[in-house]
């Protein structure tokens, strides 16, 4: 059978795997093989994720399970991702999506973020908990490699209420080389749907000699669907397989970014300690809406927001923020796998 | 104003401790801190060279600053001994190689050492898993053998006094008793501690999935290398501090994760905490060393940390320290005092030295190094 969840759309014979191991063939249906079953669940500051523009210094609940569809060279979460699923069980947290909604309003937090691994590898566990979490009002967010199939991203539009999608590149080479996915189109394209749907914010780790010379193409990319997509540079921090690379320069990444800066009024440059680029400026008159600071990695916190949320404190401008209730505008409904 | 320059290699800034504003600051303090910094970047928390970045940045302080108290921490082996499987042999090459770091800069500096191990470590048995309660259970730092407990039910607290592997359920008066302590310390200790037996750690929510092979031991004591003195409690270590510097130059040596049974210098064994409770490697036994005085209250265990993690929280470097605390050593120490260490970003708070240094890495992630300049004064 295929598995049409990601876009490697692996064939999976009964009882065997595919790619990221973690659905099976079982009674001729594709099934998830560890349902419910979590890697992380504590709480964490939204700018930490991160997420910019939605509910601007609130708490989350932080979950995670583990594997992921692709296999980037520079994974900082290896020991998760690219581990075998099968020997990670026996450490991760059992709970049942009512459980892990209980954990959500016993520590506060205004929304549920799939922040570890890829998501895709987790769809029908995610929508389990996404019925529980909308009847009680809180809205899920993910961060997303967006390599999944068409008809997965309408499906996880139906679940996740904001996305961070990450967009590490856009040529073939790298997509090759560095990720090891055959093609990184189907991410622009699934950028383009959730763009029009949902609130989308999109995060580019920059690789000195890797993909700093596509630092324009995914600009005019993102200019193109919605100038007004908050994108996230991120300086990388040479992990896994390139930890004994030369950690990226700041300057040049920097002035990489000029050009970009006049398109993309939300772009923002950080993962190190005290960037000065973490800011929200208005898109019209260019005055500071939203200060935050940035801990590098021990995440982004909100310093303050000046003037009224959601409106630049100098000329009115709306600023773009994602404070709503889950799917406002929408039926809400979490779709069905069909 | 207390000053923090951040290195993040090839990226330096200068701010405000407090606040994490950027600060316009000048002087020889801060040149020479610049200075040390760019030369010294952080080979990491797992990688062999961390215990030699520590002796290596503070003997490049000292010949700039000229000290007369150094505080250090080597925490390469407590990192690697934690995560990493490995034989008894290896093991103990590993802690050799700290012992044989940590003498490389006495022998360099000629300052007279008093060493500490922050206590043995021994191989993790399993967990409680404490996630499925209709209260909620905290840990917080790094912690294993304690854990806090929030508005637990009655059976919740049936389940959990029932269970093999906890060794006791304290309420929070009685962990008030022990420590005494204002109602405003008392808000933040959990309503019950849960301790658990030796071997196991706790698991809430917010415990790392990196799960560790070895944790810390329940240490009833620690060793003590203070040649010709013996202390009964790691409360006794400051006045022997004082004592020394007033005849030479001192450095105050952590070796972390090491106890009484690998500690590779002549050690006279000092109690580590009070009645039933033991500290572990953490900011209350440095501060409790460090002020000479029992310091729970400062950063309990167990407490819910994410409480305070707002806009309007202060001291953005320092974990979940609030303010600086009190009567640490280095803040009443006259002389010029230095502080350096690779157990991540804390070494300011707790040693209260002029200077500090720092890695600047948070659950193994490199971003660098900080230094933090207390005082200006005295150069």
């Amino acid at each position: 059978m295929r598995c049409n969840y990601c876009e490697r759309r692996c064939r999976i014979a009964s009882g065997e795997t595919g790619f990221c191991r973690m659905y099976t063939v079982s009674q001729g249906v594709i099934t998830e093989r560890f349902p419910h079953r979590w890697s992380a669940c504590g709480t964490s500051r939204m700018e930490a994720f991160p997420f910019y523009h939605v509910f601007p210094g609130s708490r989350s609940l932080a979950i995670g399970t583990t594997s992921c569809n692709f296999r980037c060279r520079y994974c900082s979460n290896a020991y998760i991702a690219k581990e075998d699923p099968e020997s990670q069980q026996e450490r991760m947290y059992h709970l049942a999506p009512r459980e892990v909604v209980a954990m959500a309003k016993k520590m506060s937090c205004r929304t549920i973020v799939f922040n570890v691994n890829e998501p895709t590898v987790s769809l029908p566990s995610l929508m389990d908990l996404a019925a529980e979490a909308k009847a009680a009002g809180i809205p899920m967010g993910c961060l997303t490699n967006g390599f999944m199939t068409a008809e997965s991203t309408e499906l996880m539009a139906s679940i996740f209420s904001f996305f961070n999608v990450s967009l590490k590149g856009i040529s073939k080479t790298f997509g090759r080389e560095y990720i090891g996915a055959s093609s990184l189109r189907p991410v622009l394209r699934n950028i383009e749907r959730l763009a029009g749907i949902r609130h989308v914010e999109v995060t580019t780790p920059v690789i000195e000699g890797a993909n700093d010379t596509e630092i324009d193409a995914i600009a005019d990319f993102l200019g193109s669907v919605d100038p007004e997509i908050p994108w996230h540079v991120f300086r990388l921090l040479p992990e896994d397989e390139m930890r004994d690379r030369d950690y990226p320069s700041i300057e040049a990444i920097d002035a990489a970014l000029r050009s970009a800066r006049e398109r993309l009024p939300y772009l923002y440059f950080h993962n190190f300690v005290g960037s000065d680029w973490v800011n929200t400026a208005c898109p019209a008159c260019g005055t500071v809406a939203i200060e935050r600071f940035s801990l590098g990695c021990g995440g982004d916190k909100l310093n303050r927001v000046l003037g009224g949320e959601g409106q630049c404190p100098g000329c009115g401008r709306a600023i773009r923020l994602f404070t709503h209730s889950p799917h406002a505008g929408d039926e809400g409904a979490v779709r069905t796998w069909t | 104003m207390d000053i923090a320059i951040v290195d993040a290699r090839g990226w330096q800034n200068t701010l405000d401790l407090e606040t994490g504003e950027k600060a316009s600051v000048s002087g020889p303090a801060v040149e020479i801190v610049q200075g040390v910094l760019r030369r010294h970047p952080y080979p990491g928390d797992m990688d062999r060279g961390s215990n030699r970045w520590v002796s290596d940045t503070a003997i490049d302080l000292i010949e700039a600053y000229n000290p007369r108290f150094v505080f250090l921490t080597y925490a390469a082996q407590y990192f690697a001994g934690r995560y990493v499987p490995m034989t008894g042999e290896e093991r103990s090459r590993m802690i050799a190689d700290a012992f044989l770091e940590a003498q490389r800069f006495v022998d360099r500096t000629g300052f007279a050492a008093i060493a500490v191990g922050t206590g043995n470590m021994t191989p993790r048995k399993g967990a409680i898993d404490a996630t499925a309660i209709d209260g909620l259970a905290i840990c917080t730092h790094w912690s294993t053998r304690y854990a806090g407990l929030y508005d637990p039910s009655p059976a919740d607290l049936a389940l959990l006094r029932s269970h093999p592997h906890i060794e006791s359920i304290v309420p929070r008066e009685e962990v008030m008793t022990l420590f005494g302590g204002t109602p405003g310390q008392a808000a933040r200790v959990p309503q019950y501690l849960m301790l658990a037996r030796e071997g196991y750690t706790f698991k809430t929510a917010g415990v790392l999935m990196k799960t560790p092979v070895m944790i810390p031991s329940v240490n009833s004591a620690i060793p003590l290398y203070a040649p010709g003195r013996t202390v009964e409690a790691i409360t006794g270590i400051r006045a022997i501090l004082e004592e020394e510097l007033a005849e030479k130059n001192v450095a105050l040596i952590f070796m972390e994760g090491v106890g009484c049974d690998e500690f590779a210098w002549p050690f006279t064994p000092c109690r580590n905490g009070t009645r039933w409770w033991h500290y572990e490697p953490s900011e209350a036994q440095y501060l409790t060393i460090s002020s000479g005085r029992h310091r729970f209250l400062d950063y309990p265990t167990g407490y819910k940390d994410f409480e305070e993690e707002d806009a309007s929280k202060l001291y953005p470097f320092s974990g979940y320290f609030k303010a600086i605390p009190e009567d640490t050593f280095g803040s009443h120490f006259p002389g010029r005092s230095i502080s350096v260490g690779n157990k991540s970003m804390f070494m300011h708070m707790v040693a209260g030295a002029d200077i500090s240094i720092e890695c600047f890495a948070r659950n193994l992630y490199n971003q660098g190094t900080m230094a933090v300049i207390h005082r200006q004064d005295k150069i």
